[in-house]
């Protein structure tokens, strides 16, 4: 079957710059415009996570494989990853863990708030 | 119209509004400029004037929900007072010389509204971003820190027996409520354990328990461009607890607001102690409170958390502001990890 046109990521993009640029400017300080700008920055969201999550979960999945030792599916190794900190079974100051720790918080910031990071 | 759970019309509210300023403050109590400030499905905050004795006052209306739609199965994990008790608390602050709203009102049955209270109101700005980093509040910030550090260290001499309704916490039990939180979702995030685990090997020795204002920061208090600090708000959540639990809070970065300063993004960490130190007689030991503010950082990540999922547990209805917050949980992950590698 055709990819489907336009792409989720258009939808969300024109999306976007309709709430911007057209219905933002018309509305006066408050909630109205608060939660407007509150539901671009969750379309924008998205928009980021379908264009950036694939590559982030691939590279997560090959760190939590070589932590663990073992291959799997990245939510079943983090969870395990999870619980082995919870239990004591990985030093909090490992340095693989910590690697892995920022660069996955780094990963979700990128999808979810990049500027966070370097803020 | 409903409001935290009870229907009446904006009519029949804004009479019982009026009867209940002639009752407790003084008549005739007519009501001008009603408005909603904020609103949730256990409180709402108001605004409105109020004509006593022929002069016009500015005052604010807090109500919370006698009953809860859907009951909270992690209700009571922070301890949240009353309507009532929350009005008592600020009553002892402002004898305390701390600076908080003062209370006129504590609504009783007769009211016929929710429990509350009414304050005055205080003019300034309360809005974190605009404190920490509009020009006109560079003043302001100049001297905020150390009016923090003054008005935590009035808070802290507050007698916890004034108040026995507060609930104390000790750092392993507040530790333990973010598990519970955690648990109670099936949530594992590596980040997360991290820094759970880490609170657990670094509980503080030493604390001095002290009434705690419990969420102390930017974004919780009113400040003017020319005298800083006006008031305090948000007094619901205090208890007994480490001192330095609020200060520590105070540091988290996300209450920073994007300004540059580590202390509410208005002023730094030497300022805060330094005044604290001057009003208590006490040191401050900034390790202690670094401890606190990675704590605080790992806090307020679960309640990011809690906001994401809280829609499983069908104990709100879905809401675009609560969810996006769900998606904030990582920065203050990301704040711990520099916190504590250094690098913050």
């Amino acid at each position: 079957m055709p990819e489907i046109k336009p792409a989720a990521t258009i939808l969300l993009e024109a999306a976007v710059k309709f709430l911007e640029e057209e219905l933002a400017p018309t509305l006066p300080a408050g909630y109205f415009r608060f939660q407007t700008r509150v539901t671009i920055n969750v379309l924008n969201t998205v928009r980021r996570e379908l264009e950036l999550r694939a590559a982030h979960a691939a590279a997560e999945r090959e760190r939590l494989s070589a932590m663990l030792g073992r291959a799997g599916e990245v939510e079943e190794m983090s969870a395990e990853l999870a619980g082995r900190i919870r239990d004591g079974g990985i030093s909090i100051d490992d340095p693989g863990l910590r690697t892995h720790v920022r660069q996955s918080l780094a990963d979700t910031l990128a999808i979810n708030n990049p500027k966070w990071v370097g803020r | 119209m409903a409001h935290a759970g009870i229907s009446i019309s904006l009519e029949e509210f804004s009479a019982r509004l009026t009867a209940a300023v002639a009752r407790h403050i003084g008549p005739p109590g007519t009501i001008f400029d009603l408005q909603r400030l904020t609103g949730g499905a256990t409180k709402s905050t108001w605004s409105f004037d109020a004509d006593v004795a022929g002069a016009r006052n500015p005052f604010i209306l807090q109500l919370a929900s006698s009953h809860s739609p859907v009951p909270d199965p992690l209700a009571g994990i922070t301890p949240h007072l009353t309507a009532e008790e929350d009005a008592r608390v600020m009553i002892a602050a402002v004898r305390g010389g701390v600076p908080a709203p003062r209370v006129r009102a504590i609504l009783g049955e007769p009211d016929g509204l929710d429990p509350g209270y009414i304050t005055e109101r205080i003019p300034g700005e309360s809005l974190g971003a605009r404190i920490a980093r509009d020009d006109r509040f560079a003043k302001a910030r100049s001297v905020m820190a150390s009016q923090c550090g003054t008005i935590l260290a009035a808070i802290h001499r507050l007698d916890p027996a004034e108040l026995p309704f507060l609930t104390p916490q000790s750092a392993q039990q507040m530790l333990a409520a973010q598990y519970q939180i955690v648990d109670h979702y099936g949530f594992r995030l590596p980040a997360l354990e991290l820094g759970l685990r880490w609170a657990a090997e670094n509980l503080p020795k030493n604390p001095r328990n002290t009434v705690i204002h419990g969420d102390f920061r930017n974004g919780n208090l009113i400040a003017g461009e020319e005298d800083g600090i006006r008031c305090i708000l948000d007094w619901e959540i205090a208890g007994i607890g480490d001192a330095m639990y609020d200060l520590g809070w105070l540091c988290v970065k996300t209450w920073r607001f994007g300004g540059r300063n580590p202390v509410g993004g208005f002023g730094s960490r030497e300022d805060l102690f330094a005044a604290y130190e001057a009003a208590s007689g006490l040191s401050v030991d900034p390790a202690h409170v670094r401890f606190w503010e990675a704590f605080g950082c790992i806090r307020w990540a679960v309640i990011c958390l809690q906001k994401g999922l809280r829609f499983t547990d069908a104990t709100e209805p879905i809401s675009i502001e609560q969810s996006a917050i769900g998606r904030r949980t990582e920065e203050p992950l990301w704040d711990f990890l520099n916190l504590i590698e250094d690098r913050a």
